[in-house]
């Protein structure tokens, strides 16, 4: 993989927003266009098109309810729970249209992780936490199955501290080491796509390193998708930088530029602390 | 399943999201079948309200149509085994009646006075240990408090009874003459000018002191003297319902009275309102439909109930004279039920056997009406804590 | 008004409110403490010789050569009253009519009354009642009867505005100047020689069939009963509550249809337990024929309707406790919405529904109405696993009405109520008990 300040430097699309038009080796993973989400009446998302792509952590800001969650989870349709929402516009993952009525949703989020704001592991033990996924998606032996429990928590992280308590129930560990179990137990099923919703905001700073630093070592292997209101935290963690503001997409770019020369003065003002 | 997908002049090989047609019909019937299959296991709730109604009416009709309404609602003849049998029940009716009242006048005061202290008045860590026994008033069974009723309260009763009543007159009577006197003292002095004002109150408080004193023992001398014939009597009953109305009078206020926003009372209190003041005017009417809901399902509970009634409300098919003496015995529709049965033809069906579906229907009627009402009570009062 | 009346009114108020809780406890207890009191006599009490020549008689409990003993002790010293009978009886034999006349009735009296404290005298015929067959068992009962012994009952009803009223005439006044004259202070005086009570420890007043009506043994058919009752209504109550419970929060949405079947589901709750003694009576036994006539089974099947829309809220409501996280994060994972609840949802909810079914099951161990048509006799022998399908079975709650209102001698086994009475309150209040546990440590662990 190239290093990222040439791939931003090669890439003139993704500096103005509109990466439409793109260098053949860079795969779009996720393509949003003219994309809106209505709750009831209520539109969250409006008109939003922009593209993620492969193998890169893109960061969605933006003050509260400007939508930028309503668009991470239109993504693996885990807004489908919610009552009285429907879309509108496209939404393609590797070019496959996400909302297609005939679209296997499992199939969807299975290759679409998703990791949520509060910690949430299941009341079990860490080993069947980490070994839900496999054990939905496929048939497996305890050695297949435990090896991947290995495998997904080294990744995560977190195999060091618990490696000797595999049996005790997750709601043991501490808030950190819960929410790198949620990682864990996603990268088990072995996504694309990670979406983080605010995965650090009820951790505690130390802990909040941590996954920053876990998010830094899994760039590349999937592509990241994080929201976050904490835009230090955008700053440090992502290539790419999505800034919404009232349902609407304001600008979208190489993180290092939207932090430093922002086109637009919605994101100049939300960056630098007037609004949000 | 690989698809290749067009991607800006490059060609990258990835799994297709879409499910295969034969996949897509199997889910189809499963979500189908597995819906179907939930809801109408779920249906089987239905499924009993109906066939109940549907059941008891079958066996009811047959007795309206031979005997018509007018006998059975108007008259108090129930003379079922006669030659010439008579199946007036109003003397049913009015004992299901006069003992449901009896117990809602124990339930309901004591029940919303418990409720607001629960939710009012003491503190969350006192609360924990109210609230099991509240749920093991709930849990008694029944007969257990027909047992009671018969084995032990009705003998205090026809031995105690008038100095029960006495003792239960003075703890009531004397602390609310305190506390009227107290008020009227207050309400009459702030009318005069300061010069008579604490002579006046002073007055007050002695001449309506001695008056209420005098009438307290008047009135419990009175029921000290009195002779209870027998201890299984309206009177008893209604206590005992009482009783088992109050768990779920008290519940089910104490939810309305919570779903009453901090806001309202914070509001209230601001204003420089008492606790009282605040409960008697502001939560107490903002939870009215709640407390209503609570009101109609004790009274369900009451008049439902078999095995206390049954065991201790003495069984005479009459109505007192007069009406309202508590202490003579009473009949209720579900005792009757409960007691006939046994000696109704089953089989062919004869009117005995026909007159208890009867009854059972007019209960079942009235039970349905009160549920039906109070679930509307119950929903406009979430409809208000919500918004 | 002013301040120092507003702040004594709401003092009152207050108060009347601690009040009202204060009676309500004071109401547990009045009601709770006699039956605990009274039910565990029972199971402890003082017992004569009488109860454990009967425990070694019926049951070959106890130790034989030492009953023997007891045995041949009391007979010594109750030889001396039946001495004096027999002489007397012989002296009226040769006397004149006049006094015969005179002492035929009241001799008969005492002869009855000491038979019922002591049991048949020695040599005499074993009578057919079993009841008839021993003297008193328990120590209180004695005492009771031992005061027939002593005096007669008599009603003076000469003022007509008061009823009877009760006079005691001591009985050996009757029979001044006859051998028979001593006979109540020595039965008085000796009593306690003649049986010898003992405090006594009868657990198997719980495994016991009883004997005679009830005048004998324990409770055992009906403790069988109420458990097959029960749990019958549980196993046909719980599937039914739970997927209805699972549809209702996971599947369903807010249609009509759901509307109107939650209103079935409360009307359902509301329906008086007598009218559904009534539907399972003509629903279950007439018209499906589910046995030909009462039956544990029909008796289960009304119960388990009686309690499904407690189930069914219950259930609901632990589901609904579930934090919303943990369906999301299944989902997120590609777990369909059936694995969701069956691998996550349920096993969370699990305690919360488990508090729910407890409590149910109290409820229905303890209704009567609705099993008087449709399961429960009086007296019955404890039911094998597969009579359960078409025998009528005997019941606790049903026994405590039938003994303590149509029993032909309701006052001479009232322990044997007492004792029912204990055994259920205390089965529904330990099932309780355990919900109130069971939910204190979830709420404690949803917390944490």
């Amino acid at each position: 993989m190239k290093p990222l300040d040439m791939v931003i430097a090669d890439r003139p699309d993704v500096r103005s927003g509109n990466n439409a038009g793109r260098t053949p080796d860079e795969r779009t993973h996720v393509a949003v266009k003219v994309f809106s989400v209505f709750y009831r009446a209520n539109q969250a998302v409006k008109d939003v098109t922009f593209n993620i792509p492969a193998g890169y952590v893109t960061a969605i800001i933006g003050p509260s309810g400007c939508g930028k969650s309503t668009i991470l989870r239109a993504i693996n349709r885990m807004n489908d729970l919610v009552p009285g929402c429907y879309v509108k516009g496209e939404l393609l993952f590797d070019g496959q249209n996400v909302y297609n009525p005939d679209v296997d949703v499992v199939m969807l989020r299975r290759r679409v992780g998703m990791v949520f704001q509060k910690p949430n592991p299941f009341p079990k033990s860490i080993f069947d936490n980490v070994a839900y996924g496999p054990r939905l998606h496929s048939r497996l032996n305890q050695g297949e199955l435990a090896e991947i429990v290995e495998r997904s928590l080294v990744d995560a992280a977190l195999w060091d501290e618990v490696k000797d308590r595999l049996d005790d129930n997750a709601l043991s560990l501490s808030g950190g080491q819960q929410q790198r179990l949620c990682i864990a137990r996603v990268l088990a099923v072995d996504p694309e796509i990670l979406l983080m919703d605010e995965p650090t905001s009820a951790l505690d700073p130390r802990a909040t390193l941590r996954i920053e630093n876990l998010i830094a070592e899994l760039r590349g292997r999937y592509t990241i998708i994080i929201v976050t209101h904490n835009m230090q935290q955008a700053a440090r963690v992502s290539d790419f930088t999505a800034f919404m503001y009232e349902g609407a997409l304001i600008e979208f770019g190489p993180t290092k530029e939207i932090f430093t020369k922002p086109t637009h003065k919605q994101t100049n003002d939300y960056i630098t602390g007037r609004f949000g | 399943m690989q698809t290749s997908v067009e991607i800006a002049g490059g060609k990258v090989q990835s799994p297709s999201l879409l499910l295969s047609n034969r996949a897509r019909l199997r889910q189809r019937i499963a979500a189908v079948l597995g819906n179907g299959f939930l809801l109408a296991v779920t249906s089987f709730s239905m499924l009993a309200v109906l066939f109940i109604f549907i059941f008891i009416a079958r066996d009811a009709l047959p007795f309206f149509q031979h005997n018509g309404l007018r006998e059975f609602f108007t008259s108090t003849h129930w003379y079922p085994s006669a030659g010439e049998p008579e199946f007036g029940a109003l003397a049913m009716f009015f004992g299901s009646a006069i003992v449901t009242f009896g117990a809602i006048l124990v339930a309901v005061p004591l029940g919303i006075a418990a409720a607001v202290c629960l939710s009012d008045v003491i503190p969350f860590a006192l609360r924990q240990f109210v609230k099991p026994i509240i749920e093991m008033l709930a849990a008694i069974p029944s007969v257990a408090y027909g047992f009671f009723a018969l084995v032990v309260f009705a003998p205090l009763l026809q031995q105690q009874g008038g100095h029960l009543l006495a003792v239960a007159v003075w703890i009531i009577g004397l602390p609310s003459a305190v506390l009227v006197i107290i008020v009227l003292s207050d309400v009459a002095g702030d009318r005069l000018s300061d010069r008579f004002q604490s002579w006046a109150r002073w007055g007050i408080i002695i001449i309506l002191g001695s008056g209420a004193l005098f009438g307290l023992m008047v009135i419990g001398k009175s029921l000290s003297a009195l002779r209870i014939a027998s201890g299984t009597n309206a009177f008893n009953v209604s206590i005992i319902l009482g009783i088992m109305a109050l768990p779920t009078i008290v519940s089910v206020s104490e939810d309305a009275l919570q779903s009453v926003g901090r806001e309202l009372r914070e509001g209230s209190y601001a204003l420089g309102a008492t606790r009282a003041e605040t409960i008697v005017k502001i939560v107490l009417p903002a939870a009215r439909s709640g407390i209503l809901a609570a009101v109609i399902l004790g009274v369900m509970r009451a008049i439902g109930e078999t095995m206390v009634v049954w065991m201790a409300s003495g069984n005479a098919s009459q109505i007192p004279q007069p009406w309202y003496n508590m202490l003579d015995p009473v009949r209720t529709l579900t005792a009757t039920i409960a007691g006939d049965m046994g000696e109704a033809d089953q089989v062919t069906g004869s009117s005995r056997y026909h007159v208890l579906f009867a009854m059972a229907f007019c209960l079942l009627v009235f039970s349905f009406v009160c549920n039906l009402v109070s679930e509307r009570f119950i929903r406009r009062s979430r409809q208000k804590a919500g918004g | 008004m002013n301040l120092k009346t507003r702040k004594i009114l709401d003092r009152a108020f207050a108060g009347s409110g601690v009040f009202s809780i204060l009676l309500m406890t004071a109401a547990l207890v009045v009601i709770l403490v006699p039956m605990l009191i009274r039910g565990w006599g029972a199971i402890y009490f003082t017992a004569t010789v009488e109860h454990r020549h009967l425990m070694l008689e019926r049951f070959d409990r106890g130790n034989p050569e030492r009953v023997a003993d007891e045995l041949n002790s009391t007979r010594e010293t109750r030889a001396p009253l039946y001495r004096m009978i027999t002489e007397f009886e012989k002296q009226l034999e040769t006397s004149d009519s006049e006094s015969r006349k005179r002492y035929t009735t009241p001799l008969r009296e005492l002869k009855k009354a000491i038979h019922d404290l002591l049991g048949p005298a020695p040599g005499a015929i074993r009578p057919m009642l079993m009841r008839d067959q021993y003297g008193q068992m328990r120590w209180g009962r004695a005492l009771v009867k031992l005061r027939n012994v002593l005096y007669r009952e008599e009603w003076d009803y000469s003022d007509p505005t008061r009823g009877g009223i009760k006079a005691l005439k001591p009985r050996a006044a009757e029979f001044t100047g006859t051998p028979v004259e001593p006979l109540c202070a020595y039965l008085e005086n000796n009593l306690t020689d003649m049986m010898l009570p003992r405090r006594t420890l009868y657990w198997q007043f719980l495994t016991d069939n009883s004997y005679d009506s009830h005048f004998f043994g324990g409770i055992w058919p009906e403790i069988l009963g109420t458990f097959y009752l029960a749990v019958g209504a549980m196993l046909f109550a719980i599937p039914l509550g739970l997927i209805a419970a699972i549809y209702l929060t996971e599947y369903a949405r807010e249609t009509r249809l759901i509307g109107m079947l939650r209103t079935c589901i409360s009307t359902l709750a509301g329906v008086p337990s007598i009218v559904f003694g009534l539907f399972g009576l003509a629903f279950f036994i007439n018209t499906l024929k589910v046995s030909s006539s009462k039956s544990v089974l029909a008796g289960s099947l009304t119960l388990a309707l009686m309690i499904l829309p407690t189930l069914i809220r219950a259930s609901e409501e632990a589901i609904r406790a579930v934090p919303h996280t943990y369906k999301e994060a299944a989902l997120s994972l590609g777990a369909g919405r059936w694995h969701t609840v069956m691998s996550v949802i349920l096993p969370a909810a699990l305690p919360g529904i488990l508090t729910g079914i407890v409590i149910s099951m109290g409820r229905a161990a303890g209704e009567t109405a609705p099993i008087i048509f449709t399961a429960a006799v009086s007296v019955g022998k404890p039911l094998a696993l597969w009579q359960v399908f078409s025998q009528p079975t005997p019941a606790l709650s049903w026994n405590i009405y039938n003994l303590a209102t149509e029993h032909e001698a309701v006052d001479e086994i009232r322990h044997v109520q007492y004792g029912m009475v204990l055994v259920l309150v205390s089965l529904v209040l330990i099932l309780n008990l355990a919900a109130i546990i069971l939910r204190a440590r979830v709420s404690k662990r949803l917390k944490g």
